[in-house]
Order: structure tokens, then C-alpha cells, then sequence
């Protein structure tokens, strides 16, 4: 295996314009939660909510361009939503090495998304196959 | 456990990774003969068997089960 077991990985992201904007021009998710200040407040949020799937879109860097190796696919992920993600919030993400099975090479990590003020904004599983 | 229970968590594990109840897994049972028994769903399968039966396959294992029978037999013999 070319991943170790236990072995963490850390990251820092950016929810900034470029992203919360080509998200939407990329797939038209407009509902009014996600761009619309006013109608976010009045159901009790900061500001407009992005898109929980842009996180998605940070796992896929991570397994993408973070991990030692080019030669991976993912396999399966799920996310828990925890705590709201706001324009322009910065993500501590940490993922850890928690199983590994030799046998078919794959690696299953946990990993959670940490906002500025130590709220976990999201964790959940995403399995992957080393390519060989 | 012995064969048949094993078998019934098997049968489980099928349901959970293959997203289908209706499967009915015997011992003569192949990927043949389930739809969703491709190659990428096997290897989570593999991993889910693992886990939940606390046992390491090695991939010389895996690569001379003939059907579930042998995924079993393998599997008590651990």
C-alpha cells in the first residue's frame, strides 16, 4: 500500500467568490438560501448558506492533488452536514488514515471540515482504491 | 458461526453494499448472478466482509473463490 495507516493529512480551503461563483454558474443551484442574505437571516443564518456539495468539491482536491499519489479512484464518500458554511469562511480539513484493506488496496479515510471558530462544519468517510 | 449463519450475515453485508434486498445469496452464488456484483462493487464488498467478520483477505485469496461457498469457507478458515 502506498498510504500508511493512521497517516493524517491537512488543508486549509477558502469558500471565496471563485468558488461559491463557479459553483452556481457550474450548476445553477440558486435556491434562494444559498443567494439571498435576507431570506437566509430570516431562517435564522449568519448570511447565505454555500452549497454543502462544495465541500464535495474540496474532497475531490484532496484525493485528487493531496495524497501522494496520482494513482487513486475514489470509491464511495458521505458527508455529514454539521454547521453552516458562510462566504469567504476558511476550512480546516484533516483526514485521517482509519482502515486499509490489502487485499483489494484500498484506503478509507475519515475526515471533517473545521471552520474559524473550532465548529466542525462537516466530517463523514470516503473510500478509495490505489491503482496498480 | 457456522456455514449457514455466515451466510446470513453475508446476505446482509450483500443487501447494505449492493443497495438491493432482494438479494438471496446461497452457497452456489457467483457474480454472475447478481446485476450489481460488478467489479468496483466487489471490492467494497471485500472491504465490508472484512470489517465485519475482523479478518484479512490476501488478494491470492480472493482471486480463487469460485462463489460465495468459498468466500465462507475462506472465511472460517481465519
Amino acid at each position: 500500500m502506498i498510504l500508511q495507516l493512521d497517516t493524517i493529512f491537512q488543508h486549509q480551503f477558502k469558500v471565496d467568490d471563485s468558488v461559491y461563483d463557479g459553483f452556481i454558474n457550474t450548476f445553477d443551484d440558486q435556491n434562494s438560501l444559498h443567494i439571498n442574505d435576507e431570506f437566509a437571516q430570516n431562517k435564522g443564518f449568519k448570511s447565505k448558506v454555500m452549497h454543502g456539495n462544495i465541500l464535495n468539491g474540496f474532497l475531490s482536491y484532496f484525493i485528487g492533488e493531496l495524497l501522494p499519489t496520482e494513482d487513486v479512484m475514489i470509491l464511495s464518500q458521505a458527508i455529514n452536514f454539521k454547521n453552516p458554511v458562510y462566504l469567504n469562511d476558511i476550512l480546516n480539513f484533516e483526514a485521517v488514515v482509519s482502515e486499509q484493506s490489502e487485499a483489494v488496496q484500498v484506503n478509507t479515510f475519515k475526515f471533517k471540515f473545521v471552520n474559524a471558530e473550532l465548529k466542525t462544519v462537516a466530517s463523514g468517510k470516503i473510500q478509495i482504491k490505489e491503482l496498480t | 458461526m457456522n456455514k449457514d449463519e455466515i451466510l446470513g450475515k453475508l446476505t446482509t453485508i450483500f443487501h447494505e453494499e449492493l443497495d438491493n434486498d432482494d438479494i438471496v445469496l446461497s452457497f452456489e452464488t457467483t457474480a454472475d448472478d447478481i446485476e450489481e456484483w460488478d467489479s468496483l462493487s466487489h471490492i467494497q464488498l471485500i472491504v465490508a466482509v472484512e470489517k465485519a467478520f475482523k479478518v484479512r483477505f490476501t488478494s491470492s485469496e480472493i482471486q480463487s473463490w469460485n462463489n460465495v461457498g468459498e468466500m465462507i469457507d475462506c472465511i472460517i478458515a481465519k
